[in-house]
């Protein structure tokens, strides 16, 4: 079986839950227009969430057909999301992360914060933040698309779309041009893009370059 | 009478022990993106963040002069700045602190 890559979501339960399911959702979407093999799902332990709660997303995605359909954890993250900034502090975000991870934040401080409050910082290769809060400036609280519902407020309105636009420049798993075919705001989604700011640690750009 | 064979003598599921003042398994500290402040030259004790704070992690301390706040419980409602009669609370980032950091192994 090809590996198969797998993002965790963190977010906060009820006010930010829609915004991680998004790009959970958005994710395996975009990648799935490239002909890739896509999951995205809840994680059942942290349900049913409560206002403010930190809760996780699963998304994963691969070349070959995923044959891990019964493993409900993404056990090794290779990419973690985290929606609101405050989260950093009070769970381990990177547990079970193999080297070389991307950690994506959204966040308005710098990324010398953040870092502060990653005690493993070491398994990183990259840390992305983006003012995800500034460039979208809203948090879609909408129900509709939770437990196999249909989605009617549409995928990416709110800060979603700027940590999408985050996410695919530092990850060749999804296209830009896919996300922004999927994504409602796709004017968040390219200043996102444009205005990540992206810390390449632990030598990571110079292991690329060679 | 019959004896229970002693591999066999374990607790029933989901009990914990009772706790006292604290339950360490229920840490809710991670809850909080916003922290209450306390300023304690304007605080004349009305006692209202006491009794509203709907976790008690707002408590006397016991000296009786001041009012002392629970960072591990703490979900961050910030229902003490709402009902604070002398505005000595005031609501902060959570990350313009180096400490309250509840790292949980496990969620629950």
């Amino acid at each position: 079986m090809a590996r198969v890559h797998e993002i965790t979501i963190w977010t906060r339960g009820v006010v930010k839950d829609k915004e991680g399911r998004d790009v959970a959702n958005a994710l395996t979407l975009a990648a799935d227009k490239e002909g890739k093999f896509t999951q995205a799902f809840d994680n059942y332990v942290d349900l049913p969430d409560r206002v403010n709660v930190p809760l996780r997303k699963y998304a994963r995605i691969s070349d070959e057909e995923i044959e891990m359909r019964y493993d409900y954890e993404n056990e090794k993250p290779e990419i973690v999301v985290v929606v609101d900034q405050a989260i950093v502090k009070g769970v381990n975000l990177l547990r079970g992360m193999e080297r070389d991870g991307v950690l994506v934040v959204n966040t308005d401080r710098s990324p010398e914060t953040i870092l502060k409050f990653v005690p493993n910082s070491a398994l990183l290769k990259t840390l992305v933040c983006v003012d995800a809060d500034g460039i979208s400036g809203k948090a879609t609280v909408d129900f509709s698309g939770t437990e196999g519902g249909i989605d009617t407020a549409g995928l990416g309105a709110g800060i979603a779309a700027p940590l999408l636009g985050a996410v695919a420049k530092v990850t060749d798993l999804v296209k830009l041009e896919n996300l922004a075919g999927i994504v409602k705001d796709v004017e968040g989604l390219r200043r996102g893009y444009e205005q990540a700011v992206v810390v390449s640690l632990n030598g990571g750009a110079k292991k690329e370059a060679a | 009478m019959f004896t229970i064979p002693k591999e066999r003598e374990v607790p029933f599921a989901g009990i914990t022990p009772a706790p006292v003042n604290e339950q360490p398994m229920m840490i809710t500290g991670n809850w909080r993106t916003y922290r209450p402040v306390i300023n304690h030259e304007e605080c004349n004790l009305c006692m209202n963040c006491v009794v509203f704070c709907p976790d008690a992690c707002w408590q006397l301390n016991e000296a009786g002069d001041e009012v002392v706040w629970n960072w591990k419980y703490c979900k961050g409602c910030l229902i003490c700045v709402n009902e604070c009669t002398h505005g000595a609370l005031t609501k902060e980032h959570e990350l313009d602190f180096e400490d309250g950091v509840v790292r949980l192994e496990k969620l629950f």
